[in-house]
């Protein structure tokens, strides 16, 4: 038996893979969208992940340290170390920064740790070069996406950094580039002022008192302890709002990504709806233009059945041709985005599964037309 | 009943529209064309040729009357059959004014593509097609494309797979409106000799004069009649 589908995708072959490309690369931005979004909740628990502590002691009613400024006392951590149940507390800090670098500065988030304390906020599997600090000032870990590499000199306000260590990977909840700092270069970086603000302060009467704040003070937890019956006791006693990690994890990926990740949902939903709507009309446009044909082969006396199995073996066909387009077409380009796109397999089988949904109501399209077709059109009647 | 009907056609009736914006284009017409026979049908253009031809082929519906294809009763007042398509596809044979191939079908799929949907096994169909494309001298263009074929070699194409079903009846809508007058003649002169070897009854519609005498006989619609 002769199928036509075959036969005329066969004819149309040039037309119909650059057809199938057009709606592949659609599909591909789909699978980008949703690789951007899969990217800002990995992103968003890299540093989470990295100093893998189990309570965040924040300013009191805040969401502190990512969600909302925090500051409180860095001999805070003295006290938590105290605290029954509690194995290390160290003090953390995070602020924004433009690294100087021609042609243009680049942005990163500064983390500021103790380089001698018990919790290493770096994840040791993520160094690719060098090493962490191991002295308390103008040492600097950089990642490898800010373009330093080691033993390059930084400058940041007034003095020089030298890159001692270089990671992969590590990013802020914000997609921007993790470098690390020594707490007290952090805090000179975060809460020192310039020569001319200190003089015009101290002529205001201000005194120099930030310098010992710090953003968060995090803990671990000793073995056999609840975290939440520590959590709840440091908030009972202490005046200080704590998370645990579950929590820090939800404020960030609920509170803080939840609308980017909505918007960027949003902006997938309407391209796979807009993608269906490209493959509905291409279809009914393919079949269009074979109208006369359909109607001579009606005509003629082919069944229906023949022609709109025609008509939904190449819709199905173009569904699947552009998801293989859409597929390699994201794997080529997703790494030259400046965010992390993370495609995983899971969402590009959900997809293929919607293309195919979507090609099938495509069809309907053009099975709609096929059925109305009059044979005597052939001939004008 | 005659055994050598191949059409019978009683007082056949076509109206379109309603009431005011009634068009009336047959009424009450009755003929009959016998196997083997080539019939031309004349008329003037808008006269109702092709309306006919498509009544007789079942593919427009008509308002009244009777319609026999061999020694099947298909119509009277309605169709009788849900089938009508599959009687196209069996029973008739259809030669338009263009050659109206399948344009992504070589020549021989275009011949082998009723036959197949018949149920007639590839491989006998092939050899059924590649007999007619000898017949008609273009078998060495059997896997060519219908857009690399000349129109006179496309229209021996298209005669070839009206005749691929066996048909007991063909229905030419102007074959030969788009040749020369030599050609012209040639196709009619291939058709009556279909006609004659293979049996087969042929109504041929026709605007040009000068192919009557190669037919059996002339119907002419006057006067929204049927005439012989």
């Amino acid at each position: 038996m002769i199928n036509l589908a075959q036969k005329d995708v066969k004819y149309t072959l040039g037309k119909f893979l650059v057809t199938a490309m057009g709606v592949g690369m659609l599909l591909g931005i789909v699978l980008i969208m949703i690789g951007v979004y899969r990217g800002m909740m990995v992103d968003a628990e890299v540093l989470l992940d990295d100093i893998k502590a189990d309570l965040w002691v924040v300013q009191e009613d805040t969401l502190g340290p990512f969600a909302e400024a925090s500051r409180i006392h860095e001999d805070f951590r003295d006290t938590l170390r105290v605290i029954d149940g509690i194995q290390a507390a160290e003090a953390l800090t995070f602020q924004n920064i433009q690294l100087p670098k021609k042609p243009k500065p680049v942005r990163a988030v500064v983390v500021g740790y103790d380089p001698f304390g018990s919790i290493l906020p770096i994840n040791q599997k993520r160094m690719v070069a060098g090493h962490w600090l191991n002295k308390d000032h103008y040492q600097i870990v950089v990642t490898d996406k800010t373009g330093f590499t080691l033993g390059d000199r930084i400058h940041l306000v007034r003095n020089d950094y030298t890159v001692v260590g270089v990671t992969h990977g590590t990013v802020s909840s914000g997609g921007d580039p993790l470098v690390y700092v020594s707490l007290k270069d952090a805090q000179d970086l975060q809460f020192s002022y310039t020569n001319n603000r200190i003089r015009s302060d101290r002529a205001r009467g201000f005194r120099d008192t930030d310098a010992f704040m710090v953003n968060t003070i995090v803990g671990k937890i000793k073995p056999g302890y609840d975290v939440n019956a520590v959590a709840k006791e440091i908030r009972r006693f202490k005046h200080k709002s704590v998370y645990t990690a579950e929590e820090q994890k939800t404020i960030l990926t609920k509170n803080l990504v939840e609308r980017a990740s909505k918007q960027i949902g949003m902006f997938t939903a309407i391209l796979i709806a807009v993608s269906t709507i490209i493959i509905a009309l291409i279809i009914y446009t393919m079949t269009l233009e074979k109208m006369k044909e359909i109607s001579i082969m009606k005509l003629i006396g082919i069944p229906n059945s023949m022609i709109i199995k025609m008509i939904a073996q190449e819709t199905l066909l173009l569904g699947f041709l552009a998801f293989v387009f859409g597929n390699i077409f994201s794997h080529l380009i997703y790494s030259k985005f400046p965010k992390r796109v993370v495609l995983l397999l899971p969402d590009a089988w959900i997809l293929f599964i919607i293309v195919i949904i979507a090609s099938i109501l495509a069809s309907l399209v053009g099975i709609r037309k096929v059925i109305k077709a009059d044979p005597a059109a052939a001939i004008g009647g | 009943m005659n055994q050598k009907q191949a059409i019978k056609v009683e007082n056949i009736v076509k109206h379109f529209g309603k009431d005011e914006s009634l068009v009336r284009v047959i009424e009450d017409a009755s003929f009959q064309v016998d196997k083997g026979e080539l019939v031309a049908l004349v008329a003037p253009s808008g006269a109702g040729k092709t309306t006919l031809l498509m009544m007789i082929g079942c593919v427009e519906e008509p308002t009244n009357g009777t319609v026999w294809l061999g020694d099947k009763k298909v119509y009277d007042n309605k169709w009788l059959t849900s089938e009508i398509r599959k009687i196209r596809r069996e029973k008739i044979g259809f030669i338009f004014q263009a050659h109206y191939l399948i344009p992504f079908l070589n020549v021989i799929e275009n011949v082998t593509l009723i036959p197949q949907t018949n149920g007639v096994p590839e491989k006998k169909a092939n050899k059924k097609a590649m007999e007619l494309l000898e017949y008609f001298g273009i078998a060495e263009k059997a896997y060519a494309m219908p857009s690399q074929l000349s129109g006179g070699q496309n229209q021996r194409v298209a005669i070839a797979r009206a005749l691929a079903n066996d048909p007991q009846i063909i229905l030419a809508d102007e074959p030969t409106a788009s040749l020369d007058i030599e050609r012209s003649v040639s196709v009619v002169r291939l058709l009556k000799k279909i006609a004659q070897e293979q049996n087969v009854a042929i109504i041929m519609v026709t605007h040009d004069g000068r192919l009557l005498p190669y037919c059996n006989r002339v119907l002419k619609i006057e006067h929204r009649q049927v005439v012989m």
